[in-house]
């Protein structure tokens, strides 16, 4: 058990309803300082308004939601310029430049001797300062957004989906910003619908699914605890194999054409496939055994494909 | 209350709006465009000088003294159509829409009258003229009046009824000088309501003022500092207008401090008006739409261009509930009639609206998303 004085967030049987839809449904965790907290769930399960809660945009119906020990509700303006926020599908002023608009941000936190070369350094935008922001690219808005919501030196980030609809480099470039955030100590409340990027992100994991939360813990706990499996892919030359592996009271499914992928209990069971397969003298062209990863775990857990495969940019609820 | 923030804030508005040049065009260069067209016309009206095309089918000395009299009076200038001609082909071919025809036997018919008392003698003029025009009944009666002129002089005795025009206004005043407040009301009016509706809608949709929630400026902050950018904007566009008509119309207007005093009201009121539209009518385009279903209205009935009282009575009462015609009344007070009387009373009405309709503006404008 945590002492709360360690809590950046503690989050209290929370409710959200919009007349009769229930958005959030008595969500209750709690955030450590220092931690970075990934928080999970496909579109419109609640994350963002979750997170509005929390940053006092959104009020809530029910329960109670502490932020650095103060309540949301009656505390934002001693809350605000302790925090600082990417919100979702992030904008600014289109015509400020990168350097102007992280000045105005700081101006409105009343920062006195704001390092704004420092944040741009951070977030490597030293080539734009000139540029407007209407002339940016998407994975430079974001990086900007960053470097805005860090303007105030807050103790805890709150990131929405930083990482939507930016290309793999750029994702890659706001993951670099993000560990950059985690080794300075600061504690991060990280949206996000790519697993890949809270399993390499995240402290703490946290799915919620249709308004609930439904799991928390460390990304090795819940993989530990939920996929209790091995993945196995083989790449087959008939299709003899599927029909071998049903019969051995396997489950396979077929990726593609030539692709199987069955879960094994075990490396024993894999062996058992391997040697019942060269028995029958069905070729194999390759294989690949790992562990299950959080996509995976996600998938089980609230039922969905993988969202990032019809990744929606709309506002989620 | 952060003025830091504020401060930041108007400098912001400012900046965008320097660096986005159709807003400068709008805001700045259109009243001033529209002031010279109008300013253009109206000058013409107020001293009305124009070519006479004459076809003189007589060619006397008689005639050819008629046509030196209309020259006389100083505002035609005669320019001769052939005799030969057929008047109203030569009308349509040059497009004009006054030709005047002497008839032949013009100097015998004058000679009759005059020289034998003949009363039954006479002469026709006529008019060719386009009917659809609008400025050529002016040029008749002009004509008309030079004409009667010559009549009274050929009967010999004196006029018996004559009149005399006594301005109410202190001094004479050109129509450009009633037209310049209208405009400026009109203009302010423009950015005032449009500013607002745009810069919130467009900035709201873009997630910007959810940005802005979570930082410490508050609502009335920010509400703060763009009215103090829509009255920059006001005076700026003010100064402007007023610049251009006194180089090019060389107007006489009265510049007072009642001149600052009514634009921060009309400002309060129309940005009030615009935060009323922009909590109702979510998205940019359907906003800029509500908007112009108020402006035009008003810009047209609110005697901006025109006085209210050539319009139908229904229309003129109507009139006079819009918040506009307060503001182009005051103005013209204050610039151009120097009543101060009237002034205040007019002032004191849009002062109530302003209030009235920005404290329900504020209150109707959300800030943290509360629902």
């Amino acid at each position: 058990m945590t002492n709360p004085a360690e809590h950046a967030i503690t989050v209290d049987r929370l409710t959200k309803r919009y007349g009769s839809l229930v958005a959030v449904n008595d969500v209750s965790f709690t955030v450590s300082k220092g931690e970075v907290f990934s928080f999970l769930g496909p579109n419109g399960a609640g994350k963002t308004t979750t997170v509005e809660i929390i940053e006092t945009i959104r009020k809530p119906t029910s329960g109670t939601v502490s932020v650095l020990g103060m309540d949301v509700t009656k505390n934002k303006f001693a809350i605000v310029p302790r925090i600082g926020v990417l919100p979702q599908a992030f904008n600014s002023f289109d015509r400020l430049t990168v350097r102007e608009t992280l000045q105005y941000y700081s101006r409105l936190f009343s920062c006195r001797n704001p390092d704004i070369d420092g944040l741009i350094a951070l977030v490597n935008l030293k080539d734009k300062t000139r540029d407007y922001y209407k002339n940016l690219s998407g994975g430079l808005r974001q990086r900007l957004g960053i470097a805005i919501a860090l303007v105030n030196n807050p103790e805890i980030v709150f990131l929405d989906e930083p990482t939507t609809g930016l290309d793999p480099r750029a994702r890659r470039e706001v993951w670099e910003v993000l560990q950059g955030l985690k080794q300075q100590g600061k504690t991060v409340f990280l949206t996000t619908h790519y697993m890949e990027e809270a399993e390499l992100l995240a402290d703490t994991v946290a799915i919620i699914s249709k308004g609930r939360l439904i799991a928390m813990g460390s990304p090795s706990a819940l993989i530990e605890s939920n996929a209790k499996y091995l993945a196995l892919t083989l790449q087959i030359a008939d299709d003899t194999v599927f029909g071998a592996l049903s019969e051995m009271g396997y489950e396979p499914t077929r990726d593609h054409p030539n692709t199987l992928k069955v879960r094994v209990k075990d490396a024993n069971d894999v062996q058992t496939i391997l040697r019942a397969l060269k028995d029958k003298g069905t070729p194999l062209l390759d294989l690949d055994v790992r562990k299950p990863n959080l996509e995976e775990v996600f998938l089980k857990l609230t039922g969905e494909a993988h969202p990032e495969s019809h990744a929606v940019e709309g506002r989620a609820t | 209350m952060n003025l830091r923030a504020v401060g930041a804030t108007l400098v912001v508005n400012i900046l965008s709006f320097c660096r986005e040049k159709t807003a400068m065009f709008f805001t700045l260069a259109f009243p001033i465009i529209l002031i010279l067209v109008f300013g253009s016309i109206f000058k013409d009206q107020d001293a009305l000088h124009y070519t006479l095309h004459v076809q003189d089918l007589d060619s006397t000395e008689l005639s050819a003294q008629l046509i030196k009299n209309l020259e006389q009076t100083g505002r035609i200038t005669v320019a001769t159509v052939d005799a030969a001609g057929d008047a109203s082909q030569y009308a349509k071919d040059h497009k004009l829409n006054l030709v005047l025809v002497i008839p032949k036997n013009y100097e015998r018919s004058l000679e009759e009258r005059m020289g034998s008392d003949d009363l039954a003698a006479f002469s026709t003029l006529t008019y060719i003229y386009d009917p659809s025009s609008t400025s050529v009944d002016s040029k008749m009666q002009l004509l008309s009046a030079v004409f009667a002129e010559i009549n009274q002089r050929m009967s010999g005795t004196p006029t018996f009824i004559r009149t005399e025009a006594t301005s109410i206004l202190a001094k004479k005043y050109r129509f450009i000088e009633f037209f310049i407040p209208g405009t400026i009301a009109m203009a302010v009016m423009t950015a005032s309501l449009f500013g607002t509706v745009n810069l919130n809608t467009e900035l709201r949709q873009k997630g910007v003022i959810r940005k802005l929630a979570t930082t410490p400026i508050t609502r009335s902050e920010w509400i703060l500092s763009n009215i103090l950018y829509q009255f920059i904007l006001a005076i700026l566009s003010t100064i402007a207008m007023l610049a251009v008509s006194y180089a090019v119309f060389d107007v006489s207007l009265q510049l007072n401090a009642w001149l600052p005093v009514i634009l921060v009201f009309e400002v309060f009121t129309f940005a009030g008006i615009g935060m009323i539209l922009t909590r109702f009518v979510k998205e940019a385009q359907s906003a800029a739409a509500a908007a112009n279903a108020i402006m035009f209205p008003m810009m047209f009935l609110s005697g901006s261009f025109f006085p209210i009282e050539m319009m139908p009575g229904f229309l003129q009462t109507f009139a006079r509930l819009l918040p506009l015609y307060y503001m182009n009344e005051a103005l013209r007070s204050a610039m151009v009639f120097v009543d101060h009387g009237a002034t205040l009373g007019y002032t004191a009405v849009i002062a109530g609206v302003a209030a009235g309709v920005f404290i329900v503006g504020i209150r109707v404008t959300r800030w943290e998303e509360n629902a």
